[in-house]
């Protein structure tokens, strides 16, 4: 009987979380391809895409570097529509150079970097928009 | 609470994990762990106990940019063969040298050496084919390509749409190892462009973007150490090498107050990072890379 149990259980969970993976992979997709419009020429894209899924007060981040003599652009996007993403970039000292949280959560910004710096960038989703889980997506484009 | 960027997949395990306990499926009789301790916080979700990160690598097409604003002469003995991409039989080899070949792609469009350029992204292309990234550099794309030979930006930007297109299916279908190795491929080709024009164009920007890839080539390290794959052992090994190249080179940081101007989205980074590496330095890390490239591309 616990074998029986503990097997519905093993299928259950299973079924969730195929099923919610294939969700999330979707959403994720559909977000990625709507975050695409604000990394257009002039700016490049730096060849990659920053995924994560969020719950609640969660935020994710990462470290990139930001070279001298180049403006960046980071767009930052979760659901389908903009602003329901709270992006900041940090220095490698943990100073804010920027949050969008100051800038009604704009989906994108600009950085003109003159001299090289290594940075953090942290996303979290807009406690405002009513979402309790998201994937956030990050994008990151350049121009010399 | 901050986690890391990391591999969608690793996301949803930990989702459905969290579904388990949800449903009450969890470890309801010994909330403690394998040794009897209590968490530390129960209120924590489990997401973060992953530890997986994700780095970013600036774009290798940034330090060809570099090269040829610092006024070096195209030179075609830098680039690795197109013809060799059939040499290539295993996944590992594939995504290092599919990393190489986007970093020619990108030094070729930037030179306008268009008639080359084709046949790199023929190689580019059966490469992506046998990785199972067809639809990222497929038949349309190729088409595309054609039609905006001799618009370098255009060329440029549709080549890197492509690689962020195969880097977000790799890591959507929990290949996110592949991804890291055509990383790894792209940044050892691009490097390997600036050390081998510093030889015959010295140049002190070029010389302070090698020393700027510290951070870079730690960050590589870690992205392919965490993987644990036993085949990535010997190229782990000599990334960890070059990173200890990397390690007396001086950085000296200094944050100074950016400026916003709100009307143009634009944030002005004010801060300067001062980068002292000597040419013995240059030399020692230009002679590793040309070996772990050796190793890559034969």
């Amino acid at each position: 009987m616990r074998k029986s149990i503990s097997l519905l259980k093993f299928v259950f969970i299973f079924i969730i979380g195929l099923t919610f993976s294939k969700a999330s992979f979707s959403q994720c997709d559909t977000i990625a391809k709507i975050c695409n419009k604000h990394v257009k020429l002039p700016f490049v894209s730096d060849g990659q895409s920053y995924r994560s899924l969020l719950l609640n007060d969660q935020s994710a981040e990462f470290q990139t570097t930001f070279y001298g003599g180049a403006t960046y652009r980071l767009a930052g996007c979760s659901g389908l529509t903009d602003g329901n993403l709270i992006f900041t970039l940090y220095d490698k000292d943990r100073n804010v150079l920027f949050t969008n949280a100051s800038q009604k959560n704009a989906p994108y910004w600009d950085f003109k970097v003159s001299s090289t710096l290594d940075c953090i960038i942290e996303a979290k989703l807009n406690p405002a928009s009513g979402n309790s889980s998201g994937c956030a997506v990050i994008l990151i484009g350049f121009k010399q | 609470m901050a986690f890391k960027f990391f591999p969608l997949t690793r996301s949803v395990c930990v989702l459905s994990i969290a579904s388990l306990l949800v449903t009450g499926c969890g470890p309801s009789k010994h909330e403690g762990n394998e040794h009897g301790e209590e968490p530390k916080d129960s209120a924590a979700p489990p997401i973060v106990n992953i530890n997986g990160q994700i780095f970013s690598i600036p774009s290798p097409v940034q330090t060809a940019m570099l090269i040829q604003q610092s006024g070096a002469s195209f030179s075609k003995e830098l680039l690795n063969e197109p013809s060799k991409a059939a040499n290539y039989q295993t996944t590992y080899d594939r995504a290092l040298n599919l990393g190489v070949y986007g970093a020619d792609l990108g030094y070729l469009t930037i030179y306008s050496e268009n008639n080359q350029a084709l046949a790199f992204f023929a190689a580019v292309k059966k490469i992506g084919d046998q990785l199972g990234i067809a639809s990222s550099f497929d038949e349309k794309l190729m088409k595309r390509f054609e039609a905006n030979i001799g618009k370098k930006d255009s060329i440029i930007s549709l080549v890197s749409d492509a690689y962020r297109a195969s880097d977000a299916y790799l890591k959507d279908s929990k290949r996110s190892e592949v991804g890291a190795l055509i990383l790894a491929g792209g940044w050892i080709e691009s490097i390997h462009f600036a050390t081998a024009i510093l030889k015959t164009k010295p140049s002190q920007e070029v010389q302070n973007r090698i020393g700027e890839q510290k951070t870079s080539v730690n960050s590589i390290v870690k992205l392919l150490a965490s993987f644990k794959k036993p085949e990535y052992d010997n190229l782990i090994k000599q990334f960890k090498e070059l990173s200890a190249l990397f390690e007396n080179i001086e950085m000296k940081y200094t944050f100074v107050e950016p400026t916003t101007q709100v009307e143009k989205q634009l944030t002005i980074i004010n801060s300067k990072t001062e980068v002292k590496i000597t040419p013995e330095q240059v030399q020692t890390i230009s002679d590793k890379i040309a070996s772990i490239r050796k190793s890559i591309v034969q």
